[in-house]
């Protein structure tokens, strides 16, 4: 075991209180509470881990999961509450703290450098002479033994993602700890790369007994590899379970605070054989699509970011009016390039982007937008809207002429522009005239949705829709979607979440390294192909 | 001070009490040192203070005075609000409007025709010598990428030695005279070609340069808010990446920006040659290209509170000009002059910088 101060042998002092057969739990925090500003992010928590258990902590964006484990890794201090470790009180003031009591945590997005090789990565922050040869032998060892193959002299940029994920967890494993986190692991992996995270977590708990608390939204992914879970619910602990006792619907109920429909709990909490199961029902709607006129044709794209690197390897993906397409894929493999090229933030190296049969220049401010491409881009806060100016004006963005008199703005037209579209929208705001800073993730939203969507778009691009929102906006998005795909438009879906695929398109398109990679229908869905393809494998 | 912190734009009320404290305290630590360093040098502050409001405030001749040296700080303060307004930095006003008055100075001497058309030829011209002057940077910045805070900057260096050479050469601009006896400045501009004064001295009379400038700056106010043109350039500024999508072409609305910059700091140059000097000198600009820049720094880039805040550090010009004639020291002038403008400009920043930090902090509410 690792060296740490004396919480170990706190055994013997709690032993009056905890007197019982049951040895004291690995964690146990009680009343945590931490507010920041208004907002309370922790409100009375009580969690308790025993040893040798994968804990599931179960919650919706902003239940109040990652403030949690941030007080427990020592970077956020609670504003009360008390942390027990191994039975002993202890308080976490900062990182070393954590780390020096065995606790190590693999954040969402990865802290390593793409330039440096794995075995520099792994040792990175180490102090003193750095030994190429016994680190090289610690990445291979900690590697074999965890079934975390990696090599370590390759450099981290050329790893896949879910190999980047095992140097991520072998950095974690060779400080040994006691206590591993992992925040939202799955993220990021396609599905063969998530079963063997879960079987590599369930090798360091079931052999070495070590204790893991996963991080999730993802109803299937806690059924499958917890023993217990806790859910959370705006702050608060709601519901603790014996993982064997309990299923799907319990889950999602507890989780959202009410029942929620096959088809919502599919793509807002990540049940995916729920879905598949709808594959019959889907059938039979979409047969006539080859029919349909083709409004987006995207041919051979290629291009380059500013660091040279290739971002599109000629992409090509056609969209029907009326169809929702759903392109899936690992993150990080050409979708944001895809999302910027139809919002005219790309230039093609070679390529052409066709909107309705007529060729668009890429790149060409405003091009897309004037050619009827509407697009609800990943992070809405980067080229979606205009965060210090007002509602109203970010409901108007591109199309002036309508609240335009020559080369002057009407106050009075973009005012009754905006108070249509809010209401249209069902935009939550006090008024037009609000700075769109203040409006919450769901209703900025909204705003950006409803601008593109007031354009009367020929095609609508909608990436990472649901991406941090609530379950009340999720429902709102995907019927907004579905509507717009009803009335004509041709959309397409980029989106990480095969589940919120599965639920939303027509046709699945899965994107690789910068290209299509393969396509089905939504009745020839099947799962394990299309895992198979976002990995990269010829499938 | 009250009325300059009331007419700032959008305050709370919490915030506006604030800041008027931090004014408070600026201007009370500034007033402090600077009557530490007078009674130090063996003068007296009381005397010191009064020159000082003697020299800006006692009488329409030293008010007009004030008004004078306000009208080009306001000017090039205008320029540098549209620009930020853009997102773009442009902080080389002080060799623009030395170009600018060159360019006027050329036109001024030696444009043929009535003196009415001469004068405004005199302003269109430098005008249009002080936006190219801020066109080399635009260009340097759109085609090959060069930082425009480095490129506008830089370009007043350039624009120090360029005016000097003009000047000490007998066919370029130099003035006519024995050979010797020549100062490195231009000759004198006609009578009819300056801008006509109103009111008479000793009485309140400033150059009607002034109603040019109160045009200027109701008009950029109208634009800025108004049309479609302050729109996309308020888009640009805030976010290059949505306005792009929105169809906003960085490089004519932002280059369009730099140029009206530049033009706007030539015009000042313009007025400051045909209003008052009379003739172009190299050291003509005399700061004014960084004062105006401070002055839409304490007005948070907003062009009516830029009116008095130019207003008060006019006053400070005239004041410190005339406290230097009293037989103050100049550098003891100019030391007491900077407490103040730092006074001044010392609020403007701190609310910067704290925006600046409050928007870094990494946001944790996230569960």
């Amino acid at each position: 075991m690792s060296t740490r101060p004396s919480t170990d042998n706190g055994d013997t002092a709690t032993a009056g209180t905890a007197a019982t057969a049951a040895p004291a739990p690995a964690v146990e925090l009680t009343g945590i509470t931490k507010r920041f500003g208004t907002v309370v992010a922790c409100d009375d928590v009580r969690l308790s881990v025993q040893r040798g258990e994968i804990h599931g902590l179960l919650g919706q964006n902003g239940a109040g999961k990652s403030t949690l484990m941030k007080i427990l890794t020592g970077l956020v201090r609670p504003d009360s509450g008390q942390i027990m470790i191994d039975g002993g009180e202890v308080s976490i003031s900062d990182p070393l703290v954590a780390a020096g009591l065995g606790i190590s945590m693999v954040h969402q997005h990865f802290s390593l450098i793409g330039r440096m090789r794995v075995w520099e990565n792994v040792t990175l922050g180490e102090r003193g002479h750095v030994d190429r040869a016994s680190a090289r032998r610690l990445v291979t060892e900690v590697g074999d033994r965890y079934g975390l193959a990696v090599d370590p002299d390759r450099a981290v940029e050329d790893l896949t993602t879910g190999e980047r994920q095992r140097v991520e967890l072998i950095k974690c494993l060779r400080r040994d700890p006691d206590l591993l986190i992992l925040d939202e692991p799955t993220s990021v992996l396609t599905l063969k790369e998530s079963h063997e995270l879960f079987s590599v977590l369930r090798r360091v708990t079931k052999e070495e007994n070590k204790t893991v608390i996963l991080i999730s939204h993802k109803l299937d992914e806690i059924l499958h590899a917890t023993d217990q879970v806790t859910i959370m619910r705006s702050g608060a602990v709601v519901a603790r379970r014996r993982t064997a006792d309990t299923d799907v619907r319990e889950l999602a109920r507890e989780m959202v605070g009410r029942e929620v429909s096959r088809l919502t709990a599919g793509s807002a909490v990540g049940a995916l054989d729920a879905l598949v199961e709808d594959i019959g029902a889907a059938k039979e709607a979409k047969e006539e699509d080859e029919e349909r006129e083709v409004r987006l044709r995207v041919t051979d794209a290629h291009a380059t970011g500013r660091d040279r690197r290739p971002l599109l390897r000629g992409l090509s993906l056609t969209v029907h009016a009326g169809e929702i397409l759903g392109l899936a894929g690992v993150e990080g493999n050409g979708q944001a390039a895809l999302g910027d090229l139809l919002s005219s933030l790309l230039e093609l190296d070679k390529g052409t982007v066709e909107v309705c049969g007529k060729a668009v220049r890429a790149g060409r401010p405003g091009a897309m937008h004037a050619a009827g491409v509407g697009v609800v881009p990943e992070d809405r806060h980067v080229s979606g809207c205009v965060l210090d100016m007002s509602l109203a004006e970010n409901l108007a963005m591109a199309d002036l002429g309508e609240v335009a008199r020559g080369s002057f703005l009407s106050p009075r037209r973009l005012r009754s522009r905006a108070e249509r579209l809010i209401s249209e929208f069902d935009i939550a705001a006090p008024g037009p005239d609000i700075q769109m800073r203040r409006l919450s993730g769901g209703n900025q939203q909204k705003v950006v949705l409803a601008r593109e969507l007031a354009a009367d778009p020929k095609v609508l691009v909608v990436a990472q829709p649901t991406r941090g929102l609530d379950v009340g906006a999720i429902e709102y998005m995907t019927e907004r979607i579905q509507k717009a795909a009803e009335s004509g438009i041709a959309v397409l879906l980029i989106s990480t979440e095969l589940e919120e695929i599965l639920t939303l398109a027509h046709r699945i398109a899965v994107i690789h390294r910068g290209a299509i990679v393969g396509e089905m229908t939504r009745a020839e869905v099947d799962v394990e192909r299309l895992g198979m393809m976002m990995g990269g494998q010829a499938a | 001070m009250t009325a300059l912190t009331t007419r700032l734009p959008r305050m709370v009320k919490p915030a506006a009490l604030h800041t008027l404290l931090l004014y408070v305290a600026s201007f009370a630590v500034a007033l402090t040192l600077a009557g530490a360093l007078v009674t130090l040098t063996g003068k007296s502050m009381s005397e010191t203070a009064y020159a000082l409001y003697q020299g800006s405030l006692e009488g329409g001749g030293s008010i007009g005075l004030s008004i004078d040296e306000a009208t080009p700080l306001l000017l090039v303060a205008l320029g540098a609000i549209v620009c930020a307004r853009a997102g773009i930095f442009n902080i080389g006003q002080e060799g623009q409007l030395l170009m600018g008055a060159m360019a006027g100075a050329v036109v001024g001497l030696f444009m043929p025709g009535p003196g009415w058309m001469v004068m405004v030829g005199s302003l269109l011209g430098a005008a249009l010598g002080g936006a190219l002057w801020a066109g080399i940077p635009a260009v340097m910045y759109y085609w090959r990428g060069v930082n425009v805070v480095i490129g506008t900057l830089l370009m007043v260096f350039v624009a120090a030695q360029l005016a000097m050479y003009v000047v000490t050469q007998e066919n370029l601009l130099q003035e006519d005279g024995e050979a010797g006896a020549r100062s490195p400045q231009s000759n004198l501009l006609a009578e009819g070609v300056m801008l006509p004064r109103v009111g008479e001295y000793p009485d309140l009379n400033v150059t009607s340069g002034v109603f040019v400038v109160l045009a200027a700056t109701v008009a950029i106010v109208l634009l800025l808010r108004h049309s479609t043109w302050g729109f996309r350039l308020r888009m640009l500024g805030h976010n290059p990446a949505a306005a792009r999508r929105s169809g906003v072409r960085a490089t004519v609305l932002g280059g369009g920006a730099l140029l009206i910059s530049g033009a706007f700091a030539g015009m000042a140059g313009g007025i400051m040659l045909s209003g008052t000097i009379g003739r172009f000198q190299p050291g003509m600009a005399d700061n004014v290209g960084w004062e105006g820049l401070l002055v839409a720094l304490v007005a948070r880039n907003h062009p009516v509170a830029a009116i008095p805040v130019a207003l008060f550090f006019g006053g400070l010009r005239a004041g410190g000009g005339f406290l230097a004639s009293t037989g103050v020291p100049r550098y003891l002038v100019s030391v007491v002059t900077a407490l103040l403008v730092m006074a001044a400009v010392f609020p403007a920043a701190y609310a910067e910088l704290s925006k600046l930090r409050k928007r870094n902090k990494p946001v944790v509410v996230e569960g």
